[in-house]
């Protein structure tokens, strides 16, 4: 194929550059005075890079200068056209149709794999398409003035989009297929709301217009004008009839005082507009503003072109032109039917595009072509016509579509338009096409084993994920990755920050909503221990509660446990009282935080009783000392502490509350510390000198006490 | 195309992002090390948070420990001590950056890196003899005791006797995959006099037997001494084999690693491309989170942005040129 080496639909996975012999340079711009010693490099969300740039150390360096940048680079973003937040609203709002598609795609599916019959649930691409084109913006003309000025030719509607021109591209040429005779008319259309797109680097028929307006003003006999003649077989070859007819009727013989002497060359000019607007046209429906009659069929069709194309003739060989008095209005208008009876070389002279050569020749040469390879070969013909001085992303999209090469529109895509336009277009090149179906749902192992559908929509899913705005629709896209998207989506999650409270609610909701579970309690994970490092306790155990963590709740009751053993007073208690609180019992962590549930119990009482409620406390406290003592897990250097804090319940005034082998149980534990006393290593309890012997003694009398009562 | 976010200070040699790119740390060459955050998770413009000398001598590398593990970087500095640096409240102090752990050892400490699995965190440092130690943290909530699990030589065979070796500069990268049932692996080259340690091997645990194996050597067989200045191993979102890239002196080749070893426990390995790019050596080299691109920095101090196309071949894709105007 001439013009698109076979090496284009090679497939450069990013579009930042295009695909040729040798990698594009990019100047990455830091503003550093001195010259740079070293870079890093670090990947952040998605496929934004961060280069840190170091300065060389300089001897006679000034203080105020900085010894280093760091640069974010996004790769594959900045498209001069579009804003990066009209990216991002067009991002969010071709979701849903997105969404509803690949939710209708399944149901087909399924429905296909029960039962043989065809399925009851249509695959609309032509709906997903409009919403789409919705989207990209309203190109439609904005309402009429109230009053016309009939001086203005061209209207001004909103900045037409190269994104939205290549989008209605392949929405004709994908999308509605079956409708393929009216596609030259379509073209038409097309050529007439984005014409001035092309209007930057070649000389148009809209900047054609456009300047031709603005020296209308200053005109007084415009027919004498030899560029009025010219501006009008140029909008009559591209079939803006509309403009044509205004433009003729603004000949001077029309004005009152000239229709006595102009009466012919009056005729003629409106013969010929009555002409135009009876034009007939293969169009589906009669649309107002559109001048010209419309036919759904084709005889029809013919015959009413083979009738329209006679009354040209005809006219063209009537005798009222050697009547008509005023040269450049004869010859202008003769042109002009040239133009329409399809005079190759009038066609030629009238444009200035090869797409607008194109278009005049599906007009009035060739209304009947059908079939893209007809269309490819016409449009060869019209680019040798009139060549294109650079290459422009739209006309290499048309080429694409018009040469039937799937990849090729996919790489022009790519390289023009950027992941989104790929991911979206993607839908429309595989709707009702086995061969492109196949092409791009192959499982290719160069790309790891999955197919250029899915390889285009995480590209375009890590392009939403670089920013902080988009990465959450991101998982939308990879959701519908059949083969690597859930990875991709694990990671990406994981890579969210956790410090900030409804990022990590929004980005656990998102790990429900696609099952990730072990995503999840990571995390959580994180999370709890960002909080515990932090000095937020209490959010650090919670999150460790929800991740489940065992391993390191255990590690806090067990830091927990160590300081409270270092501090037993009451005031340090009190800090972890709460901590203990919240720690539940219901996590299965081993001794020391029954431990320290126990102990809390305990002091609880004796707290109670020093509070004067006296009755029940003091029997909870002795059940609870008589638990804590007999546990394994109440580490030794407590006994004595427990002990002494208990003193007040040995020496009870009204009767003893230790029974006999509750008090020998006591006594033996304070035997056994006794021994312990005497090996290596004991740490000797903060307590008064004299504790251990009050506690003998307590512990004697009240043995004493409980003997005599038994 | 390109924004400034940060601004670093007069001697800056060394920084490193964490893991949700949100916190910089930069190292430099008096021994301090900053620290730069952002206002506002949307915000795009760090600035300097706090700054502390971590040592006497510079600092040349900088790394963040996983964050199941706290707020943690560990640093290298010129003179080849290792030293752990934790952001977090003690009491009631305020919330501040302490030294965790200090590694004092007679060679050098070239390169260290953090290996997460299921419960535990590893470390492996290289050090300029040749040597490489893995230590495993003991306590997850105390970034003080780590033990000291393994301790070998970068060599296949064992047996082989090896002259002193001095190394200048080691790469180490971990496998990045984490899943349930995954063993731990890392990547580990050398640039050193000693031909034996420096081809590019790769170590995974062997649960059963509490010991680290060599799985695979990714060099050709002629290649097997060249000296290795970067290793790194892609993210695998779903292929059948691993990716990594080896840069030495010859290139940067991409390797794919099977997933099933043969008889002998080794990897199947193939050499899918060799690219040239920096002419000199190679600085660092970064895979993105998909594994699709990989970016790399060297001696020509350019960027270069690699990828595969459609058919498999490995070319570069977009080069960035740093400009002062």
């Amino acid at each position: 194929m001439p013009g698109v080496s076979s090496d284009t639909s090679g497939g450069a996975l990013a579009p930042f550059s295009p695909e040729s012999q040798g990698a594009a340079v990019y100047p990455l711009h830091h503003g550093l005075k001195s010259p740079i010693s070293r870079l890093s490099i670090s990947w952040s969300r998605g496929n934004s890079l961060r280069v840190s740039v170091f300065a060389a150390p300089s001897d006679h360096s000034v203080n105020e200068e900085a010894g280093g940048k760091v640069v974010e680079v996004k790769l594959g973003s900045g498209d001069g056209e579009i804003s990066d937040s009209h990216w991002r609203r067009i991002a969010y709002d071709s979701v849903s149709p997105f969404a509803l598609l690949q939710s209708r795609k399944n149901a087909a599916s399924s429905f296909s794999k029960m039962s043989m019959n065809s399925s009851p649930y249509d695959v609309d691409w032509s709906e997903y398409s409009k919403d789409i084109n919705a989207l990209l913006g309203n190109q439609k003309s904005p309402p009429a003035p109230i009053i016309d000025d009939p001086k203005s030719v061209i209207k001004k509607g909103e900045e037409p989009t190269s994104l939205k021109a290549a989008w209605e591209l392949l929405e004709m040429f994908y999308a509605e297929k079956p409708s393929q005779s009216w596609l030259p008319e379509r073209l038409v259309d097309w050529l007439a709301g984005y014409d001035s797109l092309f209007s930057g680097t070649h000389s148009t028929v809209h900047s054609k217009l456009v300047d031709f307006q603005k020296e209308l003003v200053n005109l007084q006999v415009v027919e004498d004008d030899p560029r009025y003649w010219e501006v009008i077989s140029s909008a009559l070859a591209v079939g803006w009839l509309d403009i044509v007819v205004k433009l003729l009727r603004l000949h001077g013989s029309y004005r009152l005082d000239q229709l006595s002497n102009r009466e012919t060359e009056n005729g003629l000019v409106e013969a010929v507009a009555v002409l135009i607007s009876k034009m007939p046209r293969m169009r589906l429906e009669q649309e107002d503003g559109i001048l010209g009659e419309s036919f759904k069929a084709k005889p029809d069709f013919v015959k009413a072109l083979e009738k329209w194309r006679a009354h040209i003739n005809k006219l063209d060989s009537s005798a009222f032109w050697f009547q008509c008095a005023h040269q450049q209005t004869r010859e202008g208008l003769r042109s002009m039917l040239q133009i329409m009876l399809g005079n190759a070389d009038s066609l030629c002279t009238a444009t200035c595009h090869w797409i607008e050569l194109y278009i005049s020749h599906l007009l009035y040469i060739r209304p009947f072509t059908v079939g893209l390879e007809s269309m490819y070969n016409l449009a060869q013909k019209c680019i040798q016509l009139k060549p294109m001085a650079s290459a422009d992303r739209l006309m290499q999209l048309i080429i694409g579509i018009l040469g039937e090469n799937t990849e090729v529109v996919l790489a022009e895509c790519s390289k023009g338009f950027g992941p989104w336009m790929v991911t979206h277009a993607i839908e429309l090149l595989t709707a009702g096409s086995d061969h492109a179906e196949m092409l791009l749902h192959e499982e290719h192992k160069n790309l790891g084993g999955i197919s250029i559908e899915e390889l285009y929509r995480l590209v375009y899913a890590q392009v939403l994920s670089s920013h902080p705005l988009t990465w959450q629709i991101a998982p939308i896209y990879l959701a519908s990755c059949m083969k690597q998207g859930m990875v991709l989506l694990q990671i990406l999650l994981s890579k969210q920050p956790v410090q900030h409270n409804q990022l990590l609610l929004k980005n656990i909701e998102i790990c429900r909503l696609y099952e990730l579970d072990s995503i999840t309690s990571n995390i959580m994970k994180i999370a709890g221990v960002y909080h515990w490092k932090h000095g937020r306790k209490g959010s650090g155990v919670f999150w460790l509660q929800q991740a489940r963590d065992e391993y390191r709740l255990n590690r806090i009751a067990q830091q927990l446990f160590d300081s409270v053993g270092k501090t037993i007073s009451d005031e340090s208690f009190k800090q972890w009282e709460g901590l203990i609180q919240l720690l539940g019992s219901e996590s299965k962590t081993a001794g020391g935080l029954e431990f320290l549930h126990k102990y809390r119990d305990f002091k609880k009482s004796l707290q109670q009783i020093h509070d004067g409620k006296t009755t029940d406390a003091s029997r909870q406290a002795v059940e609870s000392l008589i638990t804590l003592m007999k546990n394994p897990s109440t580490p030794q250097r407590f006994w004595l502490p427990l002990l002494y804090d208990s003193l007040k319940l040995l020496n009870w005034q009204d009767h003893p509350l230790f029974n006999v082998s509750q008090t020998n149980l006591l006594l033996n534990k304070l035997q056994e510390l006794s021994m312990a006393r005497l090996r290596p290593g004991f740490i000797e309890p903060d307590l008064p000198p004299h504790a251990l012997d009050s506690v003998r003694l307590a512990l004697a009398t009240n043995l004493g006490r409980a003997i005599l009562e038994e | 195309m390109e924004k400034p976010v940060a601004t670093l200070d007069q001697g800056t040699t060394c920084s490193a992002w964490n893991y949700c790119s949100e916190r910089l740390a930069a190292g430099s060459v008096d021994g301090s090390l900053s620290i730069f955050d952002s206002r506002d998770p949307s915000s795009s413009s760090f600035t300097r948070s706090s700054k502390f000398k971590a040592h006497e001598a510079g600092i040349v590398k900088v790394a963040w420990i996983p964050p199941e593990y706290g707020d943690a970087v560990a640093c290298i500095c010129e003179d080849g001590t290792l030293s752990i640096w934790e952001e977090l409240v003690e009491g009631t102090q305020p919330l501040q950056w302490k030294l965790c752990k200090s590694f004092k050892t007679s060679s050098k400490v070239l390169d260290v890196q953090f290996g997460v699995n299921q419960t535990s965190l590893r470390m492996v440092t290289a050090y300029s003899d040749g040597g490489v130690k893995v230590f495993e943290l003991i306590d997850p909530l105390e970034l003080k005791n780590w033990q000291l699990q393994a301790e070998f030589q970068n060599v296949i065979d064992s047996v082989s006797t090896l002259g002193k070796a001095s190394c200048l500069t080691a790469c180490i990268s971990w496998n990045p995959q984490r899943g349930e049932g995954q063993e731990s692996s890392f990547i580990l080259g050398f640039n050193s006099n000693t031909p034996q340690l420096n081809s590019p091997k790769v170590w995974e645990f062997d649960a059963a037997h509490q010991r680290w194996l060599p799985v695979a050597e990714l060099a050709s067989p002629g290649d097997k001494g060249d000296q290795v200045y970067c290793v790194a191993w892609a993210p695998n979102i779903g292929r059948p084999y691993e990716l990594i890239a080896v840069a030495s002196q010859k290139g940067i080749a991409i390797w794919h690693v099977g997933s099933t070893p043969d008889l002998d426990g080794r990897l199947s390995v193939e050499k899918v491309a060799l690219l040239s790019g920096h002419n000199s050596e190679v600085w660092q080299m970064e895979w993105d989170m998909s594994g699709m691109t990989l970016a790399t920095t060297g001696g020509d101090g350019l960027v270069r942005l690699w990828q595969s196309n459609l058919k498999g071949t490995w070319h570069e894709q977009a080069t960035l040129q740093p400009t002062s105007s």
